[in-house]
């Protein structure tokens, strides 16, 4: 083991960390195939506790004595607070306590530019008070009873008014984060198009999508004496801990954050929200247990959203489909807090260009903050990118997907580095064959009869390699039962069954012997936040790396309990045994001979490889029916083929691809968060109205996997599938809307209003 | 929510009485919709009148001579499995079909589809509008895309009854009692347009309670169908939706009825469409014609010009998809 400064992917941003690495070099392990557990279709570690209602979730947790939170919330988008009076309803029977600005410590949010509760309030949803009750219900109705007279500021809330030149300023410094664009350029575009043959320009657009995980956001908190222990509804334990302790002033080691099952995160929950903080104060004050859980309106206004995106995009090709020049110029709104909003990663890594440029603007608007929200940027990026890169095919009679072979990059374009692998080319040809990719219209809208069909694809990257800190230690008891520990979370993915799967696989042993404990900053070692599809890559080597050690650590208390040298003996099959096979200890053998103590190991993540990149591809393949009479769209069916690394769950893959497709049919089809300019309210607050995909809306899902393992990613060959799944489903529905009716629609969501106009013009 | 009584009156007089007496207080019947608007605020009743214990009111009851008969507190989804509707009156089974979801369906009655509030963002939002008491309809010039493109003026709510656009095809009559007196009129009087009253959807009075929904027999030459748009495959509310019931002779309409759903605040007839057809010759071609005959006055905002468009679509897929052309 050694201490190293590291730096890997983590959503859209390079990462820079310290911690333990493991030094240990290991065989990478044969294929799937020649495997027990992995690769397998292998029901979930923790199934019956979900399917039986057994399974607690933070939204069920009731401690003894618990007092309910409420947070009173802005209904105007931009104001500041003049007077605020809670005497009515703190005299409510049952309202505990009430926390406002002007009662409460000044404590910075979002950096610098609020409070924990500020006087000046940026967005309808911004948090104004907190109460807490006897009961929700309580807290609710006392809620309504806090008197507040506002300042009524002027507001916006779209790209379009916060960047006219009469806009309202919302902060001093303006409505552009950092005051400008992120930029980047490779080559010189100007050259690049005018050596070009043709050059297609055009501008897409997509909108505020909300995350919506089936579990809102939410806290329980208590108070022991001086330590604060939480269960959060988290994607990140470590980092509740170590932000609450952060924004409280206390000790980072005063705090314990816990969370063992969750209805889902897509990025949401990435991060501690105000609820998690509030409650903290409100039961330090009360001195009992707090509870905190947000509604599905306060889900829809203040905890997240994949910001919307206007992109307009010009690209210069020559007649035989090489790519010459290409530039992005996006605007995206980021919300009321400065937050990154860009969407031109796929722009600069996938086809090969020697002549880019990027240009993302992230835009203040008087709305809630956007948080990453599943492959952050890439989605609406490989929106806008496919579409154009299809419509360059076009515009020079080449097969779309020819175009963008004729266009492949071997190394990445970025950095100069290396691939540790990259089977995009193995993709294309899979996930072609099974749409078969022949069927689709050669000339656009060609298809005969009112009911059209139409076949498109689209391309994925991401990053997804994962890397160092990341930890799990093995025991073994006395009984010989053996429990992983990691600091890691299962969000709903199956990062329960994985490591068990690992565990069992390395040590040979069946699998329903394992236990696994995870999400408890108290219990388990440390493990980064889930996200940028980096739990699997980052946590199943460390297993590995823990049950490697284990298996060492057994063959040597083997040796002393036989008094033979270590040389003589070998592990297998959950024993270790000398060549003749007369000497034989089982691992609940070996632990019972040692008395009181228990074996114990830790493991690491290795480093990743100097001079490489580990990034995913794929591509995914729809087909679709198009109503040009109602411009309904019917997705028929998806073809995801996907070079991921090692699959570690043929089952929790299906189930993350799913996800993902649906996810991104939902905002390629119907989720947008719907405004009214006038009011600058959100008006879709409501999972009816905030339309996501029902069962009806499910084509049929094909997921292939194109590689092995991926040897230089990582001991297991392992990359992330959370964040790849999601990707290129839009542009993939778009691309074959397109190729069904002959007429682009540009902007997402594609509902049939937009199709109806799109076939009249 | 703010807290209210719960009534339980022991029969039908007796709950118009006493919705007629307390101003306050409101029909009950599956509540799927009423409960919604009182969770948020919408508007608080002091009593709520439970018709659900009251006999009488659910039934389904078919005679060749007198039609279909079916109770206003009949569950949706007892209407949708019942082989008669099935068989005889598919528009109304395929109205129901295409609406909510199965969970509503199974709680959600007739007579409470049909008298359901509108759901116009700023009806069930946090604004003062014209359906509400004040005095300005925001869809104007907020966010219209679900509005209505005809019969607006001043509020532009679209009626949200599937089962309403089916019933007014089929000339089903309403039956509503008031405590003393019965009266039956048809379907199409039920429902108003916001220039005779902006505040509600229907004729009914305080105290008047839709009793019965009665839909008259049909012969062997008729053939219906309703056909819903909407922005996914279930749970939703239709963009337009367009209801035919047609007697037919050969390769002829000999007359029949065509209603729309999501284009203005009741459900909606364009007269020239039906006058034109009597006598109508199945052809693409006259389809076509029919088609463009539609609509000619609307008053469109500034999102929902498609379902115009739509609408007119519409004319031309239920006739092509009803009779297989
Ligand atoms: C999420 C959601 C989606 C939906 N989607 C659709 C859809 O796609 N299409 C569609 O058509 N509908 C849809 N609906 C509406 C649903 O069908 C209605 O809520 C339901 O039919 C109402 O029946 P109920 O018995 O629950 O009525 P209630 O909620 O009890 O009552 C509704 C209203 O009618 C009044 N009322 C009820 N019965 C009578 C009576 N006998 N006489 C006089 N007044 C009466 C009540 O006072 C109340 O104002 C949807 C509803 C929801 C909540």
């Amino acid at each position: 083991m050694a201490i190293k400064k590291s730096k890997h992917f983590f959503e859209d941003e390079l990462i820079e960390t310290i911690g333990e690495v493991s030094e240990e070099i290991y065989e990478q392990l044969p294929n799937n195939k020649d495997l027990n557990y992995i690769g397998k279709k292998i029901s979930r570690y923790d199934g019956y506790e979900k399917v039986s209602g057994k399974a607690k979730y933070t939204f069920d947790i009731k401690l003894p004595n618990m007092a309910y939170a409420k947070i009173l919330r802005s209904d105007l988008p931009n104001a500041k607070i003049k007077s605020i009076d809670i005497s009515i309803a703190k005299n409510l029977k049952g309202v505990l306590e009430i926390l406002t600005y002007q009662n409460i410590d000044d404590i910075d949010f979002y950096g610098e530019n609020g409070k924990l509760l500020d006087q000046h309030v940026k967005h309808e949803g911004d948090e104004v008070a907190c109460i807490v009750a006897e009961s929700e219900k309580i807290a609710e109705t006392a809620s309504k009873l806090i008197q507040v007279q506002y300042e009524k500021l002027g507001f916006s809330t779209s790209i379009e008014q916060s960047t006219r030149d009469n806009s309202v300023k919302i902060y001093d410094w303006g409505n552009i984060r950092n005051g400008k664009p992120d930029e980047y350029e490779r080559g010189n575009v100007e050259e690049g198009f005018l050596q070009s043959d043709f050059i297609v320009e055009d501008t897409f657009t997509t909108e505020v999508v909300i995350h919506h995980p089936t579990e809102v956001h939410c806290s329980v908190v208590n108070w022991e004496g001086d330590k604060l222990i939480i269960y959060d509804s988290t994607q990140g334990i470590f980092e509740i801990k170590k932000s609450v302790s952060e924004y409280l002033k206390i000790s980072e080691d005063k705090v314990q954050v816990i969370k063992k099952y969750m209805g889902g995160g897509f990025g949401s929950k990435l991060e501690a929200g105000k609820y998690t903080v509030l409650a903290a104060i409100l039961s330090k004050k009360i001195n009992r247990p707090v509870r905190l859980a947000v509604d599905r309106k306060e889900m829809s206004l203040a905890t997240g959203n994949r910001p919307d995106s206007i992109q307009h995009l010009k690209v210069g090709v020559k007649k035989d489909g090489t790519l010459m020049a290409m530039t992005h110029e996006a605007k995206a709104a980021v919300g009321a807090y400065p937050t990154g909003g860009g969407c031109s990663w796929p722009f600069k890594q996938i086809y090969l260009c020697p002549n880019v440029k990027t240009i993302d603007f992230s835009v203040i608007t008087n709305t809630g903050k956007a948080r990453p929200f599943r492959a952050p940027g890439h989605v609406q990026g490989t929106f806008g990118l496919d579409s154009i890169i299809d419509d360059a095919a076009y515009k020079i009679g080449m097969d779309p997907l020819e175009f963008r072979l004729k266009n492949y990059a071997e190394k990445d374009q970025v950095w100069g580095a290396e691939y540790t692998s990259k089977l995009l080319r193995e993709a294309y040809k899979e996930g072609a064959e099974k749409i078969n990719w022949e069927r689709r219209n050669k000339v656009p809208g060609s298809g005969n009869g009112f009911k059209k069909r139409g076949i498109g694809m689209a391309t994925q990257i991401w990053w997804g390699g994962g890397g160092p800190p990341a930890h799990a230690n093995i025991e073994i008891k006395n009984d010989g039962s053996v429990i992983v520990y990691s600091g890691t979370q299962d969000i709903g993915t199956g990062t329960y069954t994985i490591i068990s799967q690992v565990a069992a696989e390395i040590l040979e042993i069946p699998i329903q012997k394992i236990e696994v404990i995870l999400g408890d900053t108290d219990k388990t070692p440390y493990g980064p936040s889930s996200g940028g599809s980096t739990t699997a890559p980052s946590i199943s080597p460390a297993v590995r790396d823990a049950a490697e050690k284990m298996k060492r650590k057994l063959i040597s208390a083997s040796a002393a309990i036989l008094n033979v040298d270590e040389k003589e003996l070998f592990y297998s099959l959950g024993s270790v045994s000398d060549k003749s096979k007369t000497n034989k200890l089982s691992i609940t053998e070996i632990a019972a001979n040692l008395k009181g103590q228990k074996l114990f190991t830790e493991g690491s993540r290795e480093e990743n490889l100097k001079g490489y990149v580990a990034q995913t591809f794929g591509a995914q393949f729809a087909e679709v029916e198009v109503d040009t009479l109602t411009g309904f769209v019917k997705v028929l069916k998806i073809v995801a083929a996907h070079d991921i690394g090692r699959t570690l769950n043929r089952q929790t893959l299906e189930n993350q691809f799913h996800g993902g497709i649906i996810q991104g049919l939902g905002m390629a089809l119907m989720e947008e968060r719907i405004m009214d300019s006038d009011f600058g309210k959100m008006l879709n607050t409501n999972l009816h109205d905030y339309k996501i995909p029902t069962m009806l809306d499910i084509p049929e899902i094909e997921v292939i996997i194109v590689s092995e393992a991926d040897v230089k990613a990582n001991n297991m060959g392992v990359k992330g599938i959370g964040e790849p799944a999601i990707i290129p489903t839009p542009g993939a529905i778009s691309n074959a809307v397109y190729n069904a009716i002959g007429v682009r629609v540009k902007s997402l969501p594609i509902t049939p209003n937009k199709i109806l106009k799109a076939l009249n013009s | 929510m703010k807290t209210f009584e719960y009534m339980q009156p022991e029969n039908i007089e007796s709950a118009s009485k006493f919705l007629t007496k307390n101003k306050d207080s409101i029909a009950f019947a599956g509540g799927t919709d009423l409960l919604g608007l009182m969770k948020d605020d919408i508007f608080s009743p002091k009593q709520l009148v439970n018709l659900k214990k009251i006999g009488d009111l659910n039934f389904i009851k078919y005679n060749e001579n007198e039609g279909l008969r079916i109770g206003a507190l009949t569950k949706l989804s007892e209407i949708e499995n019942h082989n008669i509707v099935k068989e005889k009156y598919n528009v109304l089974y395929q109205s129901i079909y295409e609406l909510a979801t199965p969970q509503l369906k199974n709680i959600g009655t007739l007579g409470g589809n049909i008298c359901q509030r509108p759901r116009c963002f700023y009806f069930r939002g946090d604004y003062d509008c014209i359906r509400k008491g004040g005095d300005t309809c925001f869809a104007i010039t907020g966010h219209n895309k679900y509005h209505c493109i005809v019969g607006g003026d001043p509020c532009y709510i679209v009626h949200p009854s599937d089962t309403a656009v089916a019933l007014v095809a089929l000339n089903a009559k309403f039956k509503i009692f008031d405590g003393k007196n019965e009266k039956t009129i048809p379907a199409e009087e039920f429902f108003i347009l916001p220039n005779v009253d902006e505040t509600k959807e229907n004729i009914l009075n305080s105290g008047e309670l839709l009793t019965e929904i009665i839909i008259p027999p049909i012969n062997n030459n008729t053939v219906s169908s309703y056909i819903k748009v909407k922005e996914r495959g279930a749970w939703d509310f239709a963009l337009v939706s367009i209801a035919g019931v047609f007697n037919k002779n050969d390769n002829k309409i000999t007359d029949g009825k065509i209603v729309f759903g999501g284009v203005a605040p009741s459900p909606w007839q364009d007269k020239k469409i039906n006058d034109n057809l009597v006598s109508f010759n199945l052809t693409q071609e006259n389809i076509k014609k029919l088609s463009s005959l539609a609509f000619e006055k609307t008053d469109v905002l500034e999102m929902n010009e498609y379902k115009v468009t739509l609408a007119k679509n519409l004319i031309i897929k239920l006739l092509l998809e009803t009779f297989n052309i």
